[in-house]
C-alpha cells in the first residue's frame, strides 16, 4: 500500500464520527526471506500485511484497538471499539496530548525500489552466492538473504499527518567445518550492497582459519570484539537510556546526566538518519525523532523520551516513543558509536596477548543496575599473540559488566551496521581490557 | 466462526495450476487483548484482531511459502501463486531436497475446554483486578514500580490441503501476572508471579482465576524490598533444590531446543544454533539420571501448546523424549521425522498467520517424582534454594549454561534459612541433568506455560508448555557472575 492509500485510509478512520481525539497508524509491511542451510534453500518465504491502530482518547481515557481488516464495516468497528475500551480506563488527568506536528524530513535513500521489488529469484542468487563460496572452501553453508518493504503513516485529530516509506536487507552467512565455523552479516537499505560471494568468502575464512580449536583458561583476557560481538554486548546497555528506566532506577544513569560513566573514548549516539541505517525520522506517536548524543566522551547527556516521560520528567519530548500507551516506555532505536583512529588490524597488531572474538550468543542481564550480563562466543575466537592471529581456541562464557568494559575500551576506525534480535547497532570493532571469562567448552 | 471453505478452494486451485505437486493453506483468525497496569496507571489497553493466511506450496522437493491478508479473490491467487514461485526459485538452486509432500488426511474439529470465556467477563471487571493487585505490590516505598498484566488470546484456525485435510480449531490461550521492581542506594530487585513472566495456559478466564494475583501481591512487593537489603548468595559448589517454573525453564533451554530435530540437523545453525543431541544418540545417550522422563503431551489439559492437529496439519501425539534417563525421541516435522525414519509427532507451529511452520517443543514435560516438596531439602547440608528465573543463557549447542533466580533461600542441614539475593547457577547439560537425584510429587507439579519462546529467522514468538515439579541437583556450581 502506497502512502497516498495509507494517508487516505488514516484520515478515514479519523472522520468516523464520535466522541474525543483520535489517533491512526497505518503500517504496511512486506518481508522476504530466504534462508538456507547444508548449502541448499530450506525455508523460503513472503509476508504481508496492512493494519490499522486506532487510539482514541475520551475524557482523559486512552484505549487502543488494532485490527488488519481494512473493509468500511471492519475500519467504523475498530474505532468504536477503542472508543468503547476506552471507557473503562481510569482518567488520567495529566495525560500527554496528542502530536502536534509536520512532518520531518526523512534521510536520503531510506527507500531503494530495488530492494522493495527484489523477487524470489533475486534472493536466491544471492544466496546461491554464498552458497557457492562457501562450498568452494570445503564447508557447509547456513544463513538467510531477507529484503522487506515497510510503510508508516500516524494521523490524529490534532492535524498531525506523517508517512515514512523505507527498505532493508539483510545477507547472514555462517560458513561450517567439522570442527568450526565462521560468520560475516551484511545489512543495508539497498539490496545491491549484498554480495553473496564476499560474504561467504569471509565466513569460510573464518572457519577455515577456525579449525582445529585449542582450550584456553578463563579469566580476565584483553578482548578485541568485532562488530557483531560488540553490538551485540551493547544492545544489552540501550535500555538504560530509556526515561522510564532512569525515573523508576533500574538504569545505571540514575545517578544523574553530566556525570562520567565510561572511559573518555566513549561516544554514543541515537541517530536514524545515520547512512548505515537511513530510518523513520518520526516515532511512532508521530512527534520528530531528535538525533540525541547519548554519551558524549564517556559523560552521559541524554535520555530518551516520548510524550508521556517528557512531560512527567520535564523534559524535552526526544521522539524515541512505541505505540502508545506503551508500558515498555520510549526507547533508542538507532545506536551510532563513535569510530577510534586506528584500523583493527592496528589494534590486533597493538595486542601482547589477547583474544579476537567474531560474534557474541544468547547474551542475557544477570544485574541490571550493575549492567552485568553473561554469555557465549561462538562462531570464530582466535588467540592473539605478540600482536598476530595465533590460532583458534574453543568457546568461553563471560561475565562482564559491560560499564566496566567501557571503562578500558578503544575503537577501530570503521563502523559497521550490525543487527539481531531486537537491536539495529551501528558500531566499530572494540578493544576492551580485562574482559572476564568464567568457563570453558569443548567445542 | 468465520467459514473458509470457499477461499481455501480457490487458493489450493490456483497453486495446483501453477506447478505445485502439494499445498496446505491455513487461515487464523485472532484476537489478542491485553491489559497491563503500571503504577496505577492503565499502562496498555488494547483489544487486536488480525485474519490472514499463509500458504505452503511444494514443488520438486522445495517448499515456497507466502502469507496474506488479501482475502479477495485476486488476493488469494496472487499469494497462492507466490508461493509456488518461491518453492520452484528455491528448487533451481537446491543441491539436496528436504521435504516431501504429506499423503495423510484428516477432516475434524476441535475446541480448547473453556470453564468461563473470557469474553463473559466485562472488561470493568478484568480491569479492576488489575488495579487492585497492581496497588497491593506497592506496600513499600522502595517498589518503584508495580506491574499487573492479563493476555486473552482467541485464535480460531483452518487448515485445508489439496488432499482432502479440512480441519478447524478454536484455541483459547490465557495468561496473567504481577511484578514488583524495589530499588535501593546501589540495585534494584524484581520480583514476578507466578513463575516469571505469570501463569499461561489453554482455557478461559478460569486461567487468571488460578493465578491468584491479588491474594500474592503484598507477598511479592515485600520479598522484593527484603531482596535489597538480603545477603549475597553463597558461592561454591553447591547442592540446589529449584522451584518448579525454574525448573520448567531448565527444561525449556537444555532439553526442549536441544531435541528440536531441525536444530539437531542444522536448520538453525546460523541463528539460534545447533545442538548437542544426535539421532546416533537415540537408546544411548544417558541424558539425566533415571529419575528423569520428558515427554510430549499435546493433548495435555491446559497445555499452551495443546490442540489436537499442529500447523503442518498431523494429529497430535504424546511422545517421550527421554525416558528414565535415556534419550529416545525428538521433536519433530513430517519433513525432520523422515531422516531418521520416524513418524512426525506434530510438533510444529507457526506464530501467526503470516509465519511459517517449523518444529517447536510445545507441550514438553518433567514427570513428577514421588517425595513431597519439603523433602527435597532433606539430607542437605548446606545449599540453596532458588525460585523464579531472572537471567537465563545457554551457549549454541545447548550445553554450557548458566541462570539466575530472582530469589533464593539458603539451605543448612536439611532446613530452609535466610533470604538469598541474585542466585546463580551454571552447568553442562548432561552432567547437570544427571546430578538430580529427586523430584517433587504431582502435587506441585505445574503446567508453566512459555508465551514468548523465539526460534527462526523472521524471528517467531512461540507458545509452548514446561510442566514441572521441583527438583534437586547435587554439587552445582553456585554463584558464577557474583564470585570474583
Amino acid at each position: 500500500m502506497d502512502r497516498s492509500a495509507r494517508e487516505t485510509l488514516a484520515t478515514r478512520l479519523l472522520n468516523v464520527a464520535g466522541e474525543g481525539q483520535l489517533e491512526a497508524v497505518v503500517h504496511d509491511e512486506a518481508v522476504a526471506l530466504t534462508r538456507f542451510t547444508q548449502n541448499a534453500i530450506h525455508q523460503n518465504l513472503a509476508e504481508r500485511d496492512t493494519s490499522v491502530r486506532v487510539r482514541a482518547i475520551v475524557d482523559g481515557r486512552t484505549g487502543v484497538a488494532v485490527t488488519n481488516d481494512l473493509s468500511d464495516a471492519s475500519l467504523r468497528a475498530v474505532v468504536e471499539r477503542a472508543r468503547a475500551v476506552a471507557a473503562f480506563a481510569p482518567r488520567e488527568v495529566d495525560a500527554a496530548g496528542l502530536a502536534v506536528n509536520a512532518e520531518p524530513a526523512a534521510p536520503p535513500r531510506a527507500f531503494v525500489a530495488a530492494t522493495a521489488d527484489a523477487s524470489p529469484a533475486d534472493r536466491a542468487r544471492i544466496a546461491a552466492d554464498a552458497i557457492g563460496a562457501v562450498e568452494r572452501a570445503g564447508l557447509w553453508a547456513a544463513g538467510f538473504v531477507t529484503t522487506s518493504r515497510s510503510g508508516l503513516t500516524i494521523a490524529n485529530s490534532s492535524g498531525t499527518l506523517v508517512s515514512f516509506d523505507g527498505t532493508d536487507s539483510g545477507l547472514n552467512v555462517k560458513a561450517n567445518g567439522p570442527d568450526a565455523s565462521g560468520f560475516a552479516e551484511r545489512y543495508s537499505g539497498d539490496v545491491a550492497a549484498l554480495d553473496g560471494n564476499a560474504l561467504g568468502a569471509l565466513a569460510a575464512q573464518k572457519a577455515v582459519s577456525g579449525a582445529h580449536p585449542a582450550a584456553v583458561e578463563p579469566g580476565p583476557w584483553t578482548v578485541i570484539l568485532e562488530p557483531a560481538a560488540f553490538g551485540e554486548l551493547l544492545s544489552h546497555l540501550t535500555e538504560h537510556f530509556s526515561a522510564q528506566a532512569f525515573d523508576e532506577g533500574s538504569s545505571f544513569l540514575c545517578d544523574g546526566l553530566d556525570r562520567a560513566y565510561m572511559g573518555p573514548s566513549v561516544t554514543l549516539a541515537d541517530d536514524f538518519a545515520h547512512p548505515l541505517f537511513a530510518g523513520r525520522p518520526f516515532d511512532f506517536e508521530g512527534y520528530p525523532t531528535r538525533q540525541l548524543p547519548l554519551i558524549a566522551n564517556g559523560v552521559a547527556k541524554h535520555v530518551v523520551t516520548d510524550a508521556t516521560w517528557a512531560k512527567k520528567l520535564g523534559l524535552p519530548n526526544t521522539g524515541h516513543g512505541l505505540p502508545a500507551p506503551s508500558a515498555s516506555g520510549p526507547e533508542p532505536e538507532h545506536i551510532v558509536v563513535s569510530g577510534g583512529e586506528k584500523t583493527l588490524d592496528q589494534l590486533i597488531a597493538e595486542t601482547g596477548h589477547g583474544l579476537l572474538i567474531t560474534r557474541f550468543w544468547y547474551i542475557r542481564s544477570v544485574d541490571q543496575r550493575k549492567t552485568i550480563v553473561t554469555g557465549m562466543t561462538r562462531d570464530g575466537t582466535f588467540e592473539i599473540r605478540d600482536g598476530r592471529l595465533a590460532g583458534a581456541v574453543r568457546n568461553l562464557r563471560f561475565n562482564q559488566s559491560i560499564l566496566e568494559a567501557l571503562n578500558h575500551v578503544e575503537f577501530s576506525s570503521t563502523q559497521q551496521r550490525t543487527a539481531g534480535y531486537s537491536y539495529n547497532i551501528v558500531t566499530p570493532a572494540a578493544k576492551i581490557e580485562n574482559f572476564h571469562f568464567t568457563s570453558t567448552t569443548d567445542f | 466462526m468465520l467459514s473458509f471453505d470457499a477461499a481455501a478452494a480457490r487458493a489450493l486451485d490456483t497453486a495446483a495450476a501453477s506447478g505445485a505437486t502439494y499445498a496446505d493453506i491455513r487461515f487464523e483468525d485472532g484476537r489478542s487483548e491485553r491489559i497491563e497496569v503500571r503504577n496505577g496507571v492503565l499502562a496498555t489497553l488494547s483489544d487486536a484482531t488480525s485474519l490472514g493466511y499463509g500458504i505452503r506450496a511444494f514443488y520438486d522437493g522445495a517448499w515456497g511459502f507466502a502469507a496474506s491478508s488479501d482475502l479477495s479473490d485476486a488476493g488469494l491467487d496472487a499469494t497462492a501463486a507466490q508461493a509456488v514461485a518461491i518453492a520452484k526459485a528455491g528448487a533451481a538452486v537446491a543441491a539436496r531436497r528436504f521435504a516431501e509432500a504429506p499423503t495423510d488426511r484428516h477432516v475434524d474439529e476441535f475446541a480448547t475446554p473453556v470453564a468461563r470465556d473470557p469474553a463473559s467477563v466485562p472488561l470493568g471487571e478484568r480491569v479492576a483486578l488489575l488495579l487492585e493487585a497492581e496497588r497491593a505490590l506497592r506496600t513499600t516505598p522502595q517498589v518503584r514500580a508495580g506491574r499487573a498484566w492479563i493476555d486473552l488470546w482467541r485464535t480460531d484456525k483452518s487448515f485445508y490441503s489439496t488432499i482432502g485435510s479440512r480441519i478447524v480449531q478454536r484455541i483459547y490461550q490465557t495468561g496473567s501476572g504481577i511484578s514488583a521492581l524495589a530499588v535501593g542506594a546501589d540495585d534494584a530487585q524484581d520480583r514476578t508471579y507466578p513463575g516469571d513472566v505469570g501463569l499461561y495456559q489453554t482455557g478461559g478466564w478460569e486461567i487468571v482465576e488460578a493465578a491468584a494475583l491479588t491474594e500474592n501481591a503484598q507477598r511479592i512487593g515485600e520479598e522484593a524490598t527484603a531482596l535489597l537489603t538480603a545477603p549475597q548468595c553463597p558461592a561454591g559448589e553447591l547442592d540446589v533444590v529449584l522451584g518448579s517454573s525454574q525448573v520448567s525453564l531448565q527444561i525449556h533451554e537444555s532439553c526442549g531446543h536441544a531435541a528440536e530435530l531441525d536444530r539437531v540437523m542444522g536448520w538453525e545453525a546460523n541463528f539460534s544454533g545447533t545442538s548437542f543431541l544426535d539421532p546416533a544418540q537415540l537408546g544411548t545417550l544417558r541424558y539425566g539420571s533415571d529419575r528423569v522422563s520428558i515427554g510430549i503431551d499435546n493433548l495435555m489439559p491446559r497445555g499452551l501448546a495443546s490442540v489436537a492437529y499442529d500447523d503442518e496439519g498431523a494429529r497430535s501425539v504424546r511422545s517421550d523424549i527421554v525416558r528414565d534417563g535415556l534419550l529416545v525421541g525428538f521433536e519433530m516435522s513430517r519433513d525432520t521425522a523422515r531422516t531418521i525414519g520416524r513418524e512426525t509427532n506434530a510438533c510444529v507451529r507457526a506464530s501467526s498467520w503470516r509465519s511459517v511452520p517449523m518444529v517447536r517443543m510445545c507441550n514438553l514435560s518433567l514427570a513428577p517424582g514421588d517425595v513431597p516438596f519439603e523433602a527435597l531439602f532433606d539430607g542437605i547440608a548446606h545449599g540453596i534454594y532458588m525460585e523464579s528465573n531472572r537471567s537465563w543463557s545457554i551457549d549454541d549447542h545447548r550445553l554450557n549454561f548458566q541462570f539466575g533466580c530472582q530469589i533464593g533461600w539458603e539451605i543448612v542441614n536439611g532446613k530452609r534459612t535466610r533470604l538469598v539475593k541474585n542466585p546463580t547457577y551454571a552447568g553442562v547439560t548432561p552432567q547437570f541433568w544427571n546430578a538430580c537425584d529427586a523430584i517433587a510429587d504431582a502435587g506441585s507439579w505445574v503446567a508453566w506455560g512459555t508465551p514468548n519462546c523465539g526460534k527462526g529467522e523472521p524471528m517467531q514468538t512461540g507458545r509452548t508448555t514446561q510442566g514441572a515439579a521441583p527438583a534437586r541437583f547435587r554439587k552445582v556450581r553456585v554463584g558464577v557472575g557474583y564470585d570474583g
